[in-house]
């Protein structure tokens, strides 16, 4: 009876694959994340000229980077964590981070096939595209943006242990997430506004939304980044570090 | 294990406190080498918050556990990688197959899988047609099957198994005793904690009644049904004249029902 602690890779390896697994058979839902923004993009068609490749672009990554952290993330873990899934593997010799680790890398793999699927369909249906540059680009602060998004979904999982009012919650904060869009988007607040709206204007622009809105638009179009930009930038870490911290903190393995 | 170590479990003074509420208060037993140790008692008695405790799910005020040598404070992956778990309040991925929970347990466990292993594994629990199947959709006495040999897929020298015969059938629930006996016979150690008094008789070879946070007596199920069998109290409760450990149990803990 000689027993031993795995190695961390060949442990994280088993659980990513069973991870990775997972998600395939769950296929079905992760795909209707996947097509909400690929759907908005293909609606666009007739407008894309006016907006702009990096707009539109930049918009559905946003709307599907809200998705994925806080309705695919937050979910599955959420459903997890109630049916004791967690504290099965955490009674194995592997350090709990491993599992976290392994969760947080399909997540990574879904925002880059978002943004993958996101330009496929602007290339091949509206046939716009950007600099190879902006691509590049666009991928780092699609993980970044991701990194708020997940972090927001961390925070719901870490306050909320009922995975039924997880789901409701999720809905709701998206819902609010895509009005604060609408806003930002369609220029609903004046830019040249006083008073109160200039206030909401200012809350929206830095707003998580505004903030990895701003990143992505800037990143496919580096001819345009300025100070506000930057700025935009170090607010999207501090979210996704500031969220993350609380939702770790805040996180229970179990229901009971 | 550890070397020189001649306990699967040791466990002393443990104290476990949820705010104010002190839920385990000095606890203190062992789990020998090839020994069934049950561990009894009410709802709310404090079997689980030990149990977690053992399995490093609880952060315990004070006291020490030991299994098989390693601290589980001070050692906790050596620990853990000595003990195997079976919970009832915890689950399998239900999207997963049978052979892919088994691969990644075997991953986690470092244990190595080839395709001639695992289908020897699918034979051993009965489940030879079935290693394609989710996790979900098997029955409750293949999935109770797939998790006590996921529990013991290291060869841990301590195996915890928490009510693991519950909502199983009478046949099903035999051959897990049987399964659990063999551990025995292997000469691993088995904490099993159950509501079922006749399951305790039947496979135990020690038994310790907790109640209220606190071990109140540690034997053999016959030393314990001999020690009580002319107490009155036992007498009272006891159902057509012949004392069992289940009349002993009620006798040690009281008549009301716990929440």
């Amino acid at each position: 009876m000689q027993t031993n602690i795995p190695k961390t890779s060949e442990a994280l390896s088993a659980l990513m694959r069973a991870d990775f697994t997972t998600q395939w058979r769950n296929r079905k839902s992760f795909m209707l994340i996947l097509l909400v923004p690929v759907v908005i993009l293909v609606s666009w068609q007739g407008i894309i000229n006016k907006i702009g490749a990096a707009f539109a672009f930049s918009t559905c990554i946003t709307i599907g980077l809200m998705a994925i952290g806080l309705m695919g993330y937050s979910n599955s873990i959420a459903r997890d964590r109630e049916k004791g899934v967690f504290q099965r593997l955490r009674v194995s010799p592997v350090p709990s981070w491993t599992i976290m680790v392994s969760r947080l890398s399909v997540q990574l793999a879904m925002i880059l096939l978002l943004t993958i699927l996101v330009f496929i369909a602007g290339f091949y249906v509206d046939h716009v595209s950007i600099t190879p540059a902006g691509y590049a680009l666009a991928f780092l602060a699609a993980i970044a943006g991701g990194a708020v998004y997940l972090g927001l979904g961390q925070v719901i999982v870490g306050l909320i242990k009922n995975p039924e009012t997880v789901n409701s919650t999720t809905r709701l904060v998206y819902f609010l997430f895509i009005m604060v869009g609408m806003f930002s988007d369609f220029s609903a607040l004046d830019e040249q506004a006083s008073g109160t709206v200039k206030l909401v204007n200012n809350i929206v622009k830095w707003s998580p939304y505004g903030c990895v809105k701003r990143i992505l638009l800037a990143s496919m179009e580096p001819g345009t980044w300025n100070m506000d930009c930057t700025n935009a930038l170090l607010l999207t870490f501090g979210y996704a570090v500031l969220l993350s911290a609380i939702g770790i903190r805040k996180f229970k393995w179990s229901t009971k | 294990m550890h070397e020189g170590n001649t306990h699967m479990l040791q466990v002393e003074g443990l104290n476990v406190f949820y705010g104010s509420f002190h839920a385990v208060r000095d606890v203190a037993f062992d789990v020998r080498p090839g020994e069934i140790f049950g561990l009894l008692g009410p709802n709310g008695a404090g079997k689980t918050s030990t149990l977690s405790a053992v399995e490093g799910l609880l952060n315990f005020q004070s006291g020490t556990i030991t299994v098989a040598g390693y601290n589980i404070k001070n050692e906790p992956l050596k620990a853990r990688a000595n003990v195997g778990v079976q919970l009832q309040s915890t689950s399998f991925q239900a999207e997963l197959s049978v052979t892919e929970i088994i691969r990644l347990y075997a991953g986690v466990h470092g244990v190595p899988v080839t395709k001639q292993s695992l289908q020897d594994v699918l034979a051993a629990i009965n489940l030879v047609d079935s290693g394609n199947k989710k996790y979900g959709e098997l029955s409750g006495g293949q999935q109770q099957r797939v998790s006590l040999y996921i529990a013991t897929i290291h060869q841990p020298p301590l195996v915890l198994l928490d009510e693991p015969t519950t909502g199983l059938d009478p046949q099903s629930r035999r051959q897990l005793w049987e399964r659990i006996e063999a551990l025995r016979e292997k000469g691993h150690g088995v904490l099993l904690t159950t509501h079922s008094m006749e399951e305790a008789e039947a496979v135990c070879d020690r038994i310790g009644i907790i109640d209220h946070g606190r071990v109140i007596i540690i034997d053999t199920p016959q030393a314990l049904i001999e020690q009580y069998r002319n107490d009155p109290e036992v007498i009272s409760v006891s159902r057509r004249g012949k004392v069992t450990l289940e009349d002993v149990f009620i006798a040690l803990t009281g008549r009301a029902v716990r929440a």
